[in-house]
């Protein structure tokens, strides 16, 4: 059988309904869709300005050859991708933790939930601010703890090890109560009925939490994943302002790198050629969450 | 008057050409901007707006509006409208680039670091000046400064003010144990490491040597005072990699290794080794002239009174001290409507009439000989100003349109042996790869 034609109304239903959208789908071109084509573009391209403009010296594939061979972008990636995944892994079992916490809380739950979201609140620059003073190798309360128990406290900031863990503790402390949230939301969804079954079926507390509880969680905790892993691959703020991406490159993660191209060295096509493939890796690898997210919502739903 | 008529006509006919010489090729790249209304000072009111940090006053307070003012009182006609520049010279970079490439045409005038003119004449963004002006013009301001502003044979902006560094000292300390300022920077480490051993200063010697710029400038001038460069003088060979590169990096680390320098130095730019001297934690400083203004002030330092200052020695066996050359300049931004207002602004500040002003009362070097070496310099409370006119300077190699690449290619390796993660001859290696990438446009 063939779809059942549209009849004269639904059609000139249809035509209104594209007229009134008009308007906001040319906004959507122009701001978000245009941009991005635009810089798809100029990462083919060896570029310069010109009094008249941008000017176009040669189409090439070049930005991207010089950038796959460059031990700079090797070092930003892998740094980027292993931040990414210890950031997001430490957050998300954080954050369950937290969650279960808030969600057996009788009193108070509310004003503690309001009072967890003070550093998601906080603009990241001012956040990694106040972090900056508490690492300072001088004066820093956090290398006063350490002097306390060592000879010689690290300097924080400047040693690569101490650096990420450093730049890592201020990530975790910031997002951990954004992912806590987002489960909490999961979490309360639970029926009851289940908490009682596995209770009746003679299970411990380990044994709910592992077979009743995570397993609900899990199209949740995809959410929160892919919302971490998006903000965490673009991770600029917090180097910014804590290392500029050192001690020597220990820190500088792609965006970092891309915005140091573009504005420092005024390299526009390079940094285009940057910002292209970290978008490409960015969608790549939500496009793996989602999987992951749909084959667990099926999972979840077989069971 | 500062423009005759006869010289614009000059002027007018041959500017397109070294312009288009400058950028390169193509036929849309010959298009440069209109230098025919490059007038005497128009008549009748215009406006000029003038991207500028602060310029800091001995008092303390801001000379910008003091030298808009004088300018007015010879060009009524020109107001000048000022705009406040972001304080990190690489935010005001990267706001300015993306407003003058895309052809705005403000600011007409703007400050920008001594390190631009390459970068900035490579991509159209600053004027080339030569044309504008008479023959013989550069001959006021000290050699290795024209230079510095100089791209592929063409003055790219005015000088406005200069920038130097010095070795800070603890005079009482020194004085305790009997010691005189260092000749040698072997001999500050002996001096430094005396007065730490009998616990008056926690620190011997704070400098600059976290990943940024300021390293670039600290390695610069103890390469030059170990006889050698970072890059041959036209910024096409990688000369770092000798054996004055290897002593200088061998030094710093020396000096962190043996506990001259605390290893924190790898975390600081100038605000934090500053620091490090005002609390009394350090017996010497490497810092600019603005330094002193601060560490003698009883208000900001627990030292006041109690300093001294030197340029900066040299090694033992060397040919003495150099010292990296900083400061800021005035550039013309080709697609101003006003260049004629804009470029007899420019001139006001770089010519005898605006830096008399910064000579009395700046709390920076004013760049034209007869102030450099005048009578307000000798006189003025901070002794740094009376050692100024025998400094020798060494400019960073930023004669090349790469150059915040090759800036990069410098502090990155020096950054890693100062922590112990590479030893000096990997980081020689390892700067002189990321250096040759960086001229060939290369590097990332």
């Amino acid at each position: 059988m063939t779809a059942p034609r549209p009849t004269g109304l639904a059609r000139r239903r249809a035509r209104i309904g594209w007229l009134y959208t008009t308007p906001a789908l040319v906004v959507i071109a122009l701001v978000t869709i245009f941009p991005i084509l635009y810089s798809v573009v100029l990462s083919f391209s060896k570029v310069r300005f010109t009094f008249g403009g941008l000017h176009v010296e040669e189409w090439t594939l070049g930005n991207y050859t010089t950038m796959l061979a460059s031990p700079a972008w090797l070092e930003a990636l892998l740094f980027t991708v292993g931040y990414t995944l210890v950031t997001v892994a430490v957050e998300i079992a954080l954050g369950i933790a937290v969650a279960v916490l808030l969600d057996r809380l009788e009193a108070g739950r509310g004003w503690i939930l309001a009072l967890l979201l003070i550093p998601w609140s906080l603009i990241t620059v001012v956040s990694a601010q106040l972090w900056d003073f508490l690492y300072d190798a001088t004066f820093g309360a956090v290398t006063w703890l350490f002097g306390l128990v060592m000879d010689q406290p690290p300097v924080i900031l400047g040693t690569p090890v101490p650096a990420i863990t450093g730049m890592a503790v201020a990530d975790i402390w910031k997002t951990t109560p954004f992912v806590a949230v987002i489960i909490l939301a999961g979490l309360v969804r639970i029926p009851q009925e289940r908490y009682e079954a596995a209770e009746v079926d003679g299970a411990g507390a380990w044994t709910t939490f592992w077979n009743v509880v995570l397993p609900a969680l899990r199209p949740v905790v995809s959410v929160a994943v892919l919302f971490r892993v998006l903000q965490a691959f673009g991770i600029f703020d917090l180097p910014f302002v804590l290392t500029q991406g050192g001690p020597g490159t220990a820190t500088q993660s792609l965006a970092v790198l891309g915005y140091k191209t573009l504005f420092q060295n005024l390299d526009i096509g390079m940094g285009a050629a940057i910002a292209t493939s970290t978008g490409a890796l960015v969608i790549v690898g939500c496009l793996l969450c989602l999987r992951m997210f749909r084959n667990q919502v099926d999972e979840g739903g077989a069971a | 008057m500062p423009l005759s008529r006869r010289s614009l006509f000059r002027t007018t006919a041959g500017a397109a050409v070294p312009l288009a010489a400058a950028t390169g090729c193509g036929r849309a790249l010959a298009r440069g901007p209109d230098l025919s209304h490059v007038t005497e000072v128009p008549r009748g009111p215009v406006t000029i707006r003038w991207w500028a940090g602060r310029v800091a006053a001995r008092d303390g307070s801001d000379l910008r509006p003091v030298l808009v003012s004088a300018f007015r009182r010879k060009y009524p006609d020109v107001t000048v409208r000022l705009i406040a520049a972001p304080p990190t010279t690489d935010v005001s970079r990267a706001t300015l680039t993306t407003q003058v490439a895309s052809g705005s045409p403000s600011p007409d005038v703007y400050m920008g670091d001594l390190a631009w003119p390459a970068q900035f004449a490579h991509n159209s963004l600053a004027l080339a000046l030569d044309p504008l002006l008479p023959k013989g013009y550069w001959q006021r301001y000290p050699e290795e400064l024209v230079r510095a502003l100089t791209y592929r044979g063409q003055v790219y902006a005015f000088p406005f003010y200069l920038d130097e560094a010095f070795l800070y000292y603890r005079k009482d300390l020194l004085h305790k144990h009997g010691l005189r300022p260092p000749g040698s920077w072997e001999e500050l480490a002996a001096t430094a490491t005396k007065v730490q051993r009998a616990g008056d200063a926690d620190f011997g010697f704070v400098w600059q040597g976290t990943v940024y710029e300021g390293l670039t400038a600290n390695v610069a001038e103890l390469v030059a005072d170990a006889g050698g460069s970072i890059l041959s003088p036209d910024a096409r060979k990688v000369t770092f990699d000798g054996p004055a590169g290897e002593r200088a990096l061998s030094y710093l680390r020396d000096l962190i290794t043996r506990g001259v320098t605390p290893p924190s130095v790898t975390t600081f730019v100038e605000q934090d080794s500053l620091d490090a001297f005002t609390s009394g934690r350090s017996v010497f400083l490497r810092n600019w002239l603005y330094a002193w203004g601060v560490a003698d002030n009883p208000a900001s330092s627990q030292v006041a009174g109690k300093i001294g200052v030197i340029r900066r020695p040299g090694f033992e066996d060397g040919t003495g001290g150099r010292s990296c050359l900083g400061g800021w300049c005035n550039y013309l931004n080709p697609h101003s409507p006003n260049l004629g207002a804009a470029l007899a602004f420019a001139r006001f500040l770089a010519e005898e009439e605006g830096q008399s002003i910064l000579a009395r009362k700046a709390a920076v070097l004013p760049p034209l000989l007869s102030q450099l070496h005048g009578k307000a310099m000798a006189r003025s409370a901070n002794p740094a100003f009376a050692l100024a006119r025998d400094v020798r300077l060494v400019a960073r190699p930023t004669r090349t349109p790469e150059y915040p690449m090759v800036s990069k290619a410098v502090f990155t390796p020096v950054n890693e042996v100062l922590s112990g993660g590479m030893s000096v001859r990997q980081a020689l290696t390892r700067a002189r790869g990321d250096l040759q990438a960086a001229l060939r446009g290369e590097a990332l």
